[in-house]
């Protein structure tokens, strides 16, 4: 993995400096010998390894069993064998297609609006002024705000009588069948999930950027750099394994979109707004079949793992210094 | 990254191993364990009821259950689940056997749960109820059978009709107390109440059916069954709506919607949710609008200097009757596994029982599930309820039949492309009806 | 600490004046866009609050932002019909344990993958990572079987059997969350970003793995601890699916459940729902406030004046 580089690198030159040996992966040798050091990171580590281990892969394997298996949870038969019959009905499925492609269109159009406002935010709101913390704060509460009271502001935001369209009708323009259009509904569902991921992802960026050590901007401005180019060329590249981690976070999220969706449209106008998850959650739950949801699972599982794979070497991969 | 290595092989493997005896205890240990959960002592009773109207919940806590505590020494546990919740929550407990010993939910699941032998055949017991309790119930108690079996004991009738603004009738010059009796007199008035701008655009809806998702299920049965025609055969084996009916139907949907005559804006939208307030009959945004009974008592409440007519089911023309989309509402079940079944009977005998009933359907504003309810004060003051009762012997249910959800949903996706006229009603019915074949055969 | 980026003191010191005023002019254009983000995002919110100072019946209809007739009686509501004061510490506990259990478990573990990896461990942490890839409609029937049968819970014997485990408890409740994947992922990122340099030398002179971490490494996360608990709690107070699933009676409600009450389909409640929202969301609030100061590195609000 490229990030693992660095981690390596730096445990390098650590190791350099301490005299104690790297574990630095030699090619071709499968088994390494076991440091103290790396004693004490497994021990270290342990403990997350052991609980997520328990409570989150074994229903992992779980769901990866069933999806070959035909088993609703009302059966008192259990789950039956019924090998890749699952796998090969949805490959076949044009709605689970759809579904990955309004997925896809909805990661899109959601990240980069969410990273980029985000980054933004961030940078105005790091340094204090007076009721920084009252922004901060404002810019935060989407994050918190009980989803299903919110989401009952928003159905009234975008009704065919409510706020959204009073403003346009003010300014001239005619209203809009927000959420009952084919061309409009994911739209008005992806300016309702930027509006309540705008904090998470701002705080996260405000976080990295104490990290950054200060003497980095104190030489920049040394060499004349202005603020834009102190931005470029501190700021951005000291954000960058924070960047790694907000993108990925929020593509693992966005590809797993199902809530604002299911309060603001039910997948609907003609299957417009139906991601893979909501089709998971109807199958799961509507239909009672937790063989073929967890065989979508997987599919849509292979598909997240991987981007979010890619963008992150990618991101790391242009690493300049 | 590196060869996988032996280590990383060995914990996948038992991460696989751990999930798969989870997999066959999980599920094996049904059997044996179920039912000891949902009741430790056989005085002890475990309900859910469907739904988490406030009202309702509350005189349930407060009235019924302390009332019924008192009468049996036993101890109820009752928990409200709204019906967009209860499926996860029942289907987590039945997986685990902590189902609880008393359950409602509307008359589309029972058939599933049937199918899977998780709910007890209550026909003994209600040949157990006086003669005369049987046949005020007849109607509800009849569209809570599986196979001819009662499952179920309905706790409401549930019904939706055509709910009109008479002061929009008599400005449209039509007769506000003789509301049409067939669709095309429903078509043809409504297309005297719908109001346009200059821009042709619809401003006021002349009538408005449901055409959310479901919804739309909801208002084709209605209006499949006046033209004639059924949803499924007998048996519940095979789709009949792709049928001469159907097309009716569904062509005579679409024209409300589409097409220079449309008399309905706002495709899609679910209005029957919203608050009252904003209902599109109140804003005078539609001058007749299907509604349920609770939704036509709400707006009679608040707007009591409102003039409001309910239409009886109209038919399509050469019909002999007209239908509705309703009939028996949610209700109660029993879990196969409680060990307290006879204390569960109990309870909902004790639900239904006129004396404690009265005052519970009253708290929740519904359709009594007693025919002889047309002479009880709640339906008497009630300014539309008469109207729902009237209506009883036209409702037409959705089929009592296992898989009947996902059916259902893959009707609502095509009737949905016929009405945004991505297909003809024709093609939609036809897709629809091979997908629901192919659903409804895993039945046989 | 490590202080923020570009100060607007240090810039002044030693500057022209023009180059001050130009310094002073985007400061303000920074805070007046600042402000105006906060109320733009804030306008939903706004509206519930509006609306839970409205009485019922005139809830919904008006566009105002000001209530007409404010009244408390939403709130009194909220607070009588509904058993929100025991949610309300449910939902605390909960979030409490949770809290601590990421500070320090996640913490601990994203610290190990980033600074003292050891073989495979590369591997082992995507695999950990890829358990939030899974859309949790398939996880929760194995997860609820799994609560159900945790040993000597419950009544449950040594292999799980026999009870209800942790079903219906408020120790059930944090067991999606203790350790949550994402925040091991977080520390991690911020541990790779830390300089390797002060662990070399605290090994020269002898320190011990336990102290360079605690002493070094973790006081220079503070901003990331911060973020680490304001998401642990914030994840935890919001979920629903979760205690919906798990419990059945009213003293293990959540936050979230005894809020639904007012969101009955088809007779939504808006007054006492919006009431009941802000109630809910001012502990939240007060969790943000109080850690959003993590990452001022240490400066106060009044200390930088414009």
């Amino acid at each position: 993995m490229a990030d693992d580089t660095v981690a390596l690198t730096t445990a390098r030159r650590a190791g350099a400096g301490a005299g104690t040996p790297a574990p630095a992966p030699a090619p071709g040798r499968p088994r390494k010998r076991w440091t103290r050091l790396n004693w004490i990171g497994l021990g270290f580590a342990m403990p997350a390894i052991a609980y997520i281990g328990i409570f989150s892969i074994i229903p992992v394997v779980y769901g990866l069993v069933l999806s070959f298996t035909s088993y609703s949870p009302l059966s008192r038969s259990g789950p039956v064998f019924n090998g890749v019959s699952n796998y090969a009905h949805i490959f076949e499925d044009g709605d689970f297609w759809k579904s990955l492609w309004v997925t896809a269109r909805y990661v899109l159009q959601v990240l980069p609006p969410t990273v980029v406002i985000a980054l933004l935010l961030a940078v105005l709101v790091s340094r204090p002024f007076r009721g920084v913390g009252f922004v901060r704060s404002a810019l935060y509460i989407p994050q918190i705000v009980s989803l299903t009271a919110v989401s009952m502001i928003w159905l009234w935001l975008y009704s065919q009588n409510g706020f959204v369209n009073e403003v346009l009708n003010a300014v001239g323009l005619s209203d809009q069948h927000w959420l009952i259009s084919q061309s409009a509904a994911l739209n008005a569902a992806s300016v309702m999930r930027i509006w309540k991921a705008l904090g998470s992802n701002m705080v996260l960026l405000m976080a990295g950027m104490q990290s950054i050590p200060k003497d980095l901007y104190e030489a920049a401005r040394v060499d004349g750099a202005n603020g834009w180019q102190q931005f470029r060329h501190v700021t951005l590249p000291g954000l960058r394994s924070m960047l790694v981690y907000v993108v990925a976070m929020d593509i693992i999220f966005l590809a797993q979109g199902f809530a604002e969706i299911y309060v603001l449209t039910q997948g609907g106008p003609l299957g417009s707004t139906t991601t893979a998850n909501y089709l998971i959650y109807q199958q799961a739950f509507q239909y009672n079949q937790l063989g073929s949801a967890s065989s979508m699972a997987f599919v849509l599982f292979a598909l997240i793992a991987g981007v979010s794979l890619l963008s992150m070497r990618g991101m790391l991969g242009r690493r300049s210094s | 990254m590196g060869v996988i290595s032996r280590r990383k092989v060995a914990a996948a493997s038992i991460g696989m191993l751990a999930a798969a005896v989870l997999a066959l205890t999980g599920c094996s240990s049904n059997s044996s364990t179920s039912g000891d959960t949902a009741s430790g002592s056989s005085k002890h009773l475990t309900v859910w009821f469907p739904g988490n109207d406030p009202n309702e919940s509350k005189y349930v806590e407060q009235t019924m259950v302390p009332k019924f505590e008192r009468e049996t020494g036993a101890k109820v546990d009752v928990t409200f689940v709204d019906y967009t919740n209860l499926s996860p929550k029942l289907n987590a407990a039945f997986a685990a056997g902590s189902a609880p010993d008393v359950f409602g939910h509307g008359a589309a699941a029972v058939a599933d749960f049937v199918k899977n032998d998780r709910i007890e055949p209550l026909d003994s017991d209600v040949e157990k109820l006086s003669a005369s309790d049987r046949k005020d119930l007849a109607n509800a108690l009849a569209g809570a059978k599986v196979d001819g079996k009662q499952y179920m004991i309905p706790l409401q009738m549930q019904g939706w009709l055509l709910m009109y603004n008479k002061k929009d009738f008599t400005e449209a010059g039509l007769d506000p107390n003789a509301p049409p009796t067939t669709w095309e007199a429903v078509k043809s008035d409504a297309e005297k109440l719908t109001k346009r701008d200059s821009s042709g655009k619809i401003t006021r809806s002349g009538l408005l059916l449901q055409t959310e998702a479901t919804g739309r299920q909801q208002s084709f049965a209605t209006l499949i069954a006046s033209a004639g025609g059924s949803q499924l055969n007998k048996k519940g084996t095979k789709a009949t709506f792709d049928s001469a009916a159907g097309e009716k139907a569904l062509q005579y949907f679409v024209s409300l919607y589409q097409g220079p005559d449309a008399v309905a804006t706002n495709l899609g939208q679910d209005y029957l949710n919203e608050p009252t307030a904003q209902q599109p009959l109140v804003t005078g945004d539609a001058a007749m609008t299907i509604q349920t009974a609770q939704g036509a008592s709400k707006i009679a409440a608040a707007y009591p200097n409102g003039d409001w007519g309910v239409v009886q089911p109209p038919k399509f023309a050469g019909q002999s009757e007209g239908y509705a989309f309703g009939g028996s509402g949610p209700g109660m079940m029993i879990n196969k596994d409680s060990k307290n079944k006879t204390l569960a009977w109990k309870f909902i005998e004790f639900m239904i029982d006129p004396a404690n009933y009265n005052g519970y359907i009253k708290t929740i504003g519904g359709v009594p599930n007693r025919s002889s309810a047309l002479s009880t004060a709640y339906v008497k003051n009630s300014p539309v309820l008469g109207a729902w009762l009237k209506a009883s012997s036209q409702w037409v249910p959705n089929p009592n039949v296992p898989n009947w959800v996902q059916a259902r949903d893959t009707l609502d996706k095509y009737l949905e492309q016929a009405l945004n006229k991505v297909v003809t009603p024709k093609q939609a019915l036809k897709q629809a009806a091979s997908e629901v074949d192919g659903i409804l055969s895993a039945n046989g | 600490m490590t202080p923020d980026a570009g100060r607007p003191q240090s810039a002044r010191r030693g500057q022209g004046t023009s180059l001050k005023t130009r310094t002073r002019a985007a400061n303000t254009t920074r805070v007046v866009v600042a402000f105006a983000a906060a109320i733009l995002v804030l306008v939903p919110f706004l509206w519930m609050l509006s609306i839970s100072f409205t009485p019922e019946d005139k809830a919904f209809g008006s566009i105002s932002l000001i209530p007409a007739d404010p009244t408390f009686a939403n709130f009194i509501d909220v607070m009588t019909e509904t058993n929100m004061l025991r949610a309300l510490l449910n939902s605390a506990i909960v979030a409490i344990v949770v809290v601590l259990a990421n500070v320090i478990l996640a913490t601990l573990g994203g610290y190990a993958f980033a600074r003292l990896p050891f073989p495979g461990s590369t591997a082992v942490f995507y695999i950990l990572l890829s358990t939030t890839a899974i859309p949790v409609s398939v996880t929760l029937i194995p997860l609820f079987l799994m609560t159900r049968g945790i040993p000597l819970a419950g009544g449950n014997d040594l292999l799980g059997h026999g009870g209800n485990g942790l079903l219906n408890s408020v120790a059930g409740l944090t067991i999606p969350y203790l350790v949550g994947a994402m925040n091991v992922f977080l520390a991690r990122q911020y541990f790779i970003s830390a300089s390797p340099e002060l662990a070399e030398a605290a090994r020269v002179d002898g320190a011990g793995e336990w102290r360079i971490f605690s002493r070094i490494y973790l006081p220079l996360a503070r901003p990331m601890l911060a973020v680490i608990a304001i998401f642990a709690f914030t994840g935890v107070w919001d979920d629903f699916l979760w205690p919906l699933v798990i419990t059945t009676t009213p003293e293990n409600q959540t936050v979230q459940l005894a809020l639904a009450q007012f969101l009955a389909t088809g007779n939504v409640q808006y007054g006492p729902l919006m009431a009941g929202a802000v109630v809910i969301t001012i502990p939240v609030l007060v969790v943000f406030l109080f850690n959003q100061r993590g990452f001022v590195g240490g400066l106060t609000d009044g200390s930088v004046k414009g």
